[in-house]
C-alpha cells in the first residue's frame, strides 16, 4: 500500500519536483555566494575557527615522550606487546637470514612442489632469485620475516575473532561494520594512532600492517566456520562430540581451505603497505623504493619494486596453493610433467623430465621405504606419523643440506651471481627524459603533457576550488548531493564531516585535493567505462584487458610510481597518472560484469523491436548495469583517495603532501590532521556515491 | 522387554512449537495446522517399542517425518513433547553430559548421505567415534582396523572418503556407527544413495552383520520391499503419524488403510504372505486330510503342495502344534485379495 502511494506520487509531479530540487539547488548556490561577498567567514573557512588539534596531538606526543618509561599504560601494555613482537621478528629475521641462500630456495622449492606440483616449484625459484640477483637478498628476507610475523599475529588474533564471531551472531553484528571501516580506510590512518603510541620503528610498522590486514583473516575464519554444513556437525553430534571436539575435529579441518582464502588476502594486504610501512620505519624492501624514489634513483627503485612484486607473486600463489590443496592418500608422481607432449619430442627436455622422472622415483621410494620402517617400528597406531614419511625425509635432508653447507660457510647470495638492472634502466630514463620529454622539440611529449595539465588543469582547478568559490558553496554542494542521494540523516552527517574538515584546519588543502581527485576520477570513468563497455562487447578485448587489470590489482602501488617518475618528473601529475593506473581497475571490471550480467531476453527483446546496436546499449543495457557501473565509480574514488598519501609521497601537493611533511617534520599532529582530513573525505564521498548506487539499483528492480 | 519405548513423540517445526502444541486442534491435519500457525507438524503423538535384537523397519513417503523421528530418539532433534526412554532410561529427561554419554556408547547413527568428514583417512573416519571418547590413538586405530575387515575394506584404511565408491563410503559409515560398539543402531535411509544392485549387497550385508552382532536396529527407509526385506516388524508413516506397525505379512495381508495398500501393491504377496497369515480358523473342519504344514511357510512354497489337490492342511506353529487350517481356495482367496 505504501509503496503504491509513494511511487503515484512521485510519478505525477516528477517533473515538477526534479524543477523545483534544481531550482532549489541553484538558488542555494546563488544566495551562499551574494552572501560571502558580504561575509568573509562564509567565503573563506575562518581561521579562529581552527579547534587545535594540531597542538593538542602534539602536546600528546610530548607526554607520551616524557611518561613512556614510566605510565603504567607503557610498561603494563604498549612494552610488553612491543617487546613480544620484537622478539617474535627478531627470530624469524635471524633464523631466515642465518640459513645458506641454497637452503631457502630449496625448501620453498620443493615445499612448493609438494603442495602443488613442479611448475610452482619453479616459479617460486624464478621469483627467489631475482632478489638476491639484484643484491637484494638481505633485504627482501627482512621484508619476508616482516609479513611473517605480521601475518602470524593477525592470524593469531583474527583466527580467535573469527571463531567467535562465526559462533556469536552478536558478535558478528558488531564486528561486520567495524571490519568494514578498517578496509575502506586508507592503511595511514592506523599508521598515526600507532605512531604515537610505539614510536618510529619495526615494531609500529608491524602492528599498523597487522590492523590493516586482519579483516579478512577475520572474516574468512568466521565464512568457513558458517559454511561447514549442518549434516557435517550432525554427525560429529551424533557421535556424542563435546562443542569444543566438533569446533577442533569438524569446523576448523572443514574450514581450513577458506581460511586459508583469509591468509591469503591477509598477505596480499600486508605487503601492500611494505612500502608504507617503511615510512615508519619498517626496513627491508620498502625502505630501499623509499630511498631511491627520494634520490630518484629510478633503477635502483625498479629493482627493488620487482623484489617486491615477486614476492607478491611467490606468497600469493604459494598461499593460494596452500588453499586449494588437496587431501590424497598415496605418494603419487603428481605433477612432474612439466612440458606438453609436442614439446617433450626435443632430446633435450626429454632427457630434462626423464632425470626429474628419477629424482622423483627415488624421493618416493625413499619415502616409501621410511614409511613401512616407520609402520613396523611403531604398528598401526603411529599412522599420522608414517603418513608424512615424504615430509619426513624432506626436514631431513634440509636439515643436512643447512649443516653441510653452513659447514662449507655458504650463507648470504654470492656477490658473484650478482645481476644489476640498475644501470641501464637509470641509463634508459635519462634516455627518456631526454627524448621522450619534448620529442624533437615539437611541444609533444610527457614534458609538455604535464605542463599543460599543471597549468591548465590543475592550477585552474586550485585556484577555483580554494580562493575563487566561497568554502560555503563547496559544502553546500556536498550536503545537497547528501540530501539528493538519501535525506536529512545523511545530510546532517555529511554537514558535520564537511564543517570537521574546516575546524581541523584542512580546508584548503582538502580543496586542492578534491580537485586532483576530481581530475582522476574523472579521468578514471572517462577511461573505464568505455573500455568497460568494450570487454563486455568483445571477448578477446576482455581476454587482452582482464590480465592487464590483475597485474595491476596485484603488484604494490609504488611499483607504479618508478615508471610514471621515469617519464613525468615528480609532481602532482605523476601523482595523478599513479592514481589512475591504480584506481580505473574498478570501474572497468564492474562496467563489463554489470553489462554482461543483463538479462540476454532483454537484449533480445529490445532487438526484436529493431532497436539499433547503439539503442540496446543506451537504452538497455547501461540502465540495468548502472548499479554495477557506480558501484565500480564509488570503488574507484576510494581507490583514488587511498593513493593520495602515496601521490603526495611524488610530490603531489594537497593532503597527502601534508601528511609526508608533518612526518619528514617531526610534526605528528599535521599528519594527523591531515590524515583525518582524508579519512573524513573518503567517508562524505563514500556515503554519497554508495546511496547514489543504491538509487540507481533501486531504478533498475522497478523498471 | 524393549530397550526403546517412544511415548506420544511429538515435533513441530516453527517459531513457537510449545504454544502451538498447547493451542492447537488435534484433528486437525497437518496442511491446516501449517495454514492456521505456519508450523510444520514434523512427527505427531508417535508411540512405538522395539525388541533388543530386532531391526525396525519405519517407512514412509518422503516428508512424512521419519527423518524428524529417528533424530528425536537420541535428541538430535529435541521432541516438542513426549517421552523417550532407552533401557528404562528417559532420554529426554537427560543433561547434556549424560545425553552425551548414551551418543557415545550407547546410540550410534548412519546417514543417508554417509556424513563422513572428507578431511579424515578413513581409519580416522571410523576411529572418530573412539576418537570422541578419548580413546588413545594406536587403540582406536586397532578397533578401525578390525570393523574395517569385518566391512569388508580391509586394504582401504588410509584413503581419503572422496577416493572410494559411493558404496564403500557407506560401509565406512557403517563401520563408523560399529566401531562404538553401540547397543542400538539408528539407520537413516543408509542405502537410499546407492545404485539398486549395491542397495542389495548393502542390505545383505547389513543382515549378515546382524546375524553375527544382534545389534538393535532403528532402520528408516521410503522402499517397502527395502522394508520387508530388513525389518523383523515395520512401522508405516503418514503426515508424521504412524498408521500401521506390524511384521510385513501382516502389513501386506491387512493393509489399515488406502495408503498402505498402495505400498503393498507392487510386492509380490507370494513371498511374502505365510501360511500363518492366510489360515483359517481349525474350528468345524476336522476332515484334515494333508499334510501338516509349518507356519511360516511362504505361499510360493506352499503352491506346487497345494495346487493338485483339494486336500485340507493343517498348519503347525513350532511346537507342532496345530493352529489353523487352509486349503487351495485359502490360497487363492488371499491372492485375488490383493
Ligand atoms: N528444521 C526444520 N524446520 C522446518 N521444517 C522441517 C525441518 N526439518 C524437517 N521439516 C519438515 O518436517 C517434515 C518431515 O521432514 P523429515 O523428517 O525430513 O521427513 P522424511 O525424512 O520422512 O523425508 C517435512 O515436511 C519437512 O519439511
Ligand atoms: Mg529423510
Amino acid at each position: 500500500m505504501a509503496q503504491t502511494t509513494l511511487s503515484q506520487r512521485n510519478r505525477l509531479p516528477a517533473r515538477l519536483h526534479s524543477l523545483l530540487s534544481w531550482g532549489l539547488f541553484a538558488g542555494g548556490i546563488v544566495i551562499l555566494l551574494m552572501l560571502s561577498q558580504k561575509l568573509i567567514a562564509l567565503d573563506i573557512f575562518p581561521e579562529n575557527w581552527n579547534i587545535g588539534l594540531r597542538d593538542v596531538l602534539n602536546e600528546f606526543k610530548r607526554w607520551v615522550v616524557v611518561n613512556r618509561n614510566s605510565h603504567w599504560m607503557f610498561t603494563f601494555f604498549f612494552e610488553p606487546l612491543s617487546a613480544v613482537i620484537d622478539f617474535t621478528l627478531r627470530r624469524i629475521e635471524n633464523f631466515l637470514l642465518w640459513l645458506p641462500w641454497p637452503v631457502v630456495i630449496f625448501a620453498v622449492f620443493i615445499f612448493a612442489e609438494r603442495i602443488r606440483g613442479l611448475r610452482l616449484a619453479f616459479l617460486m625459484v624464478a621469483c627467489l632469485l631475482p632478489m638476491g640477483m639484484f643484491g637484494l637478498w638481505e633485504e627482501s628476507l627482512q621484508t619476508l620475516a616482516l609479513m611473517v610475523t605480521a601475518v602470524i599475529f593477525s592470524l593469531v588474533l583474527g583466527i580467535p575473532l573469527g571463531i567467535w564471531s562465526a559462533r556469536n551472531d552478536m558478535v558478528e553484528k558488531i564486528l561486520r561494520p567495524i571490519l568494514d571501516a578498517m578496509q575502506t580506510m586508507p592503511a595511514f590512518v592506523y599508521l598515526i594512532p600507532v605512531l604515537l603510541f610505539f614510536g618510529v620503528a619495526r615494531v609500529p610498522s608491524i602492528i599498523a600492517t597487522v590492523i590493516y590486514a586482519l579483516p579478512p583473516a577475520i572474516r574468512l575464519t568466521s565464512l568457513g566456520l558458517r559454511s561447514v554444513s549442518d549434516e557435517m556437525i550432525e554427525a560429529a553430534d551424533a557421535f556424542g562430540s563435546t562443542e569444543k571436539q566438533v569446533l577442533r575435529k569438524v569446523q576448523l579441518p572443514l574450514a581450513l581451505p577458506t581460511i586459508m582464502v583469509g591468509v591469503n588476502q591477509t598477505i596480499m594486504m600486508a605487503l601492500s603497505i611494505v612500502v608504507i610501512a617503511a615510512l615508519i620505519g619498517a626496513g627491508g624492501l620498502g625502505e630501499v623504493v623509499l630511498k631511491a624514489l627520494r634520490r630518484l634513483r629510478v633503477g635502483s627503485a625498479l629493482e627493488a619494486g620487482l623484489a617486491i612484486v615477486f614476492m607478491a607473486v611467490l606468497l600469493d600463489r604459494l598461499s593460494a596453493a596452500l588453499a586449494q590443496i588437496e587431501r590424497h592418500s598415496i605418494q603419487q608422481f603428481r605433477g612432474y610433467r612439466l612440458f606438453s607432449e609436442k614439446q617433450r619430442g626435443i632430446k633435450v627436455i626429454a632427457w630434462l623430465e626423464r632425470g626429474i622422472s628419477r629424482v622423483y622415483a627415488f624421493g618416493v621410494t625413499l619415502s616409501v621405504q621410511v614409511e613401512k620402517y616407520l609402520a613396523k617400528t611403531f604398528g598401526p597406531g603411529a599412522g599420522w606419523l608414517y603418513n608424512r614419511a615424504d615430509w619426513i625425509v624432506i626436514s631431513l635432508f634440509l636439515l643436512l643440506a643447512t649443516i653441510l653447507l653452513l659447514l662449507l660457510g655458504v650463507q648470504d647470495f654470492p656477490a658473484a651471481l650478482h645481476f644489476d638492472i640498475s644501470r641501464p634502466v637509470d641509463a634508459m630514463v635519462q634516455w627518456m627524459q631526454v627524448n621522450l620529454y619534448n620529442i624533437g622539440d615539437s611541444g609533444i611529449g610527457t614534458g609538455p603533457l604535464r605542463d599543460f595539465l599543471i597549468i591548465y588543469v590543475f592550477k585552474p582547478l586550485r585556484t577555483f576550488l580554494t580562493d575563487q568559490v566561497p568554502w560555503t558553496v563547496v559544502a553546500f554542494v556536498f550536503v545537497y548531493a547528501a540530501f539528493a542521494a538519501s535525506g536529512w540523516r545523511l545530510m546532517l552527517s555529511v554537514l558535520a564531516l564537511v564543517l570537521s574538515i574546516g575546524l581541523i584546519g584542512m580546508w584548503p588543502f582538502t580543496m586542492d585535493t578534491l580537485g586532483q581527485t576530481l581530475v582522476a576520477g574523472v579521468i578514471c570513468v572517462g577511461l573505464g567505462i568505455p573500455l568497460g563497455i568494450w570487454s563486455s562487447k568483445s571477448d578477446r578485448a576482455d581476454q587482452m584487458i582482464r590480465p592487464v587489470l590483475d597485474f595491476l590489482q596485484t603488484i604494490p602501488i609504488f611499483v607504479y610510481l618508478v615508471p610514471v617518475i621515469m617519464l613525468f618528473g615528480t609532481g602532482s601529475v605523476a601523482g595523478l597518472i599513479a592514481s589512475v593506473l591504480y584506481a580505473a581497475v574498478p570501474v572497468i571490471r564492474l562496467t563489463n560484469a554489470g553489462i554482461r550480467s543483463v538479462d540476454v531476453a532483454l537484449k533480445e527483446s529490445a532487438q526484436a523491436f529493431g532497436s539499433t546496436w547503439l539503442q540496446t546499449l543506451l537504452k538497455i543495457e547501461i540502465p540495468l548495469a548502472l548499479p554495477a557501473i557506480m558501484l565500480g565509480i564509488n570503488q574507484t574514488i576510494m581507490m583514488v583517495l587511498a593513493m593520495v598519501i602515496i601521490a603526495g609521497l611524488v610530490g603531489a601537493t594537497g593532503l597527502g603532501l601534508e601528511v609526508y611533511q608533518g612526518f619528514a617534520n617531526d610534526n605528528l599532529g599535521r599528519s594527523v590532521e591531515a590524515g583525518l582530513a582524508i579519512v573524513l573525505c573518503a567517508i562524505v564521498i563514500d556515503r554519497i556515491t554508495q546511496q547514489f548506487a543504491r538509487k540507481a539499483s533501486q531504478a533498475a528492480n522497478i523498471n | 522387554m524393549s530397550t526403546v519405548q517412544l511415548r506420544n513423540i511429538w515435533k513441530i517445526f516453527g517459531p513457537n512449537p510449545k504454544y502451538v502444541y498447547d493451542t492447537m486442534d488435534r484433528a486437525a491435519s497437518r496442511g491446516e495446522i501449517l495454514s492456521q500457525t505456519g508450523h510444520v507438524v514434523a512427527v505427531r503423538d508417535v508411540s512405538l517399542e522395539v525388541a533388543r535384537g530386532e531391526i525396525f523397519v519405519v517407512m514412509g513417503l518422503s516428508g512424512s517425518g521419519k527423518s524428524t523421528l529417528v533424530r528425536c530418539l537420541s535428541r538430535l532433534i529435541e521432541p516438542t513433547f513426549g517421552q523417550v526412554l532407552i533401557n528404562d532410561v528417559d532420554v529426554t529427561a537427560m543433561n547434556a553430559d549424560d545425553l552425551r554419554q548414551l551418543r557415545r556408547h550407547t546410540v550410534s547413527m548412519v546417514f543417508q548421505r554417509f556424513g563422513l568428514f572428507p578431511h579424515r583417512r578413513v581409519v580416522d573416519n571410523v576411529g572418530y567415534g573412539l576418537e570422541v571418547r578419548g580413546m588413545e590413538l594406536a587403540e582406536r586405530r586397532l578397533k578401525a582396523y578390525e570393523i574395517l575387515q569385518l566391512v569388508g575394506l580391509d586394504g582401504w584404511e588410509d584413503r581419503y572418503p572422496h577416493e572410494l565408491s559411493g558404496g564403500m563410503q557407506q560401509r565406512v559409515g557403517l563401520a563408523r556407527a560399529l566401531a562404538v560398539d553401540p547397543e542400538i543402531m539408528l539407520c537413516d535411509e543408509p542405502f537410499s544413495a546407492l545404485d539398486p544392485l549395491i542397495r542389495r549387497d548393502m542390505q545383505d550385508e547389513l543382515l549378515n552383520l546382524q546375524h553375527e552382532l544382534h545389534k538393535t536396529i532403528l532402520f528408516i527407509t521410503h522402499d517397502f520391499h527395502e522394508a520387508i526385506k530388513l525389518g523383523d516388524r515395520i512401522a508405516i508413516m503418514k503426515d508424521g503419524a504412524i498408521v500401521q506397525v506390524g511384521t510385513a505379512q501382516q502389513i501386506v495381508a491387512h493393509p489399515v488403510d488406502e495408503y498402505v495398500r498402495e505400498f503393498t501393491q507392487d510386492v509380490p504377496r507370494t513371498k511374502v504372505l505365510t501360511a500363518e497369515t492366510i489360515m483359517l480358523s481349525q474350528e468345524g473342519k476336522n476332515a484334515l486330510s494333508g499334510e501338516a504344514v509349518l507356519y511360516n511357510t511362504t505361499i510360493e512354497a506352499l503352491i506346487p503342495r497345494i495346487s493338485a489337490t483339494d486336500a485340507l492342511f493343517p498348519v503347525v506353529n513350532a511346537a507342532d502344534e496345530i493352529i489353523g487350517v487352509l486349503d487351495r481356495h485359502t490360497v487363492l482367496m488371499a491372492l485375488a485379495e490383493s
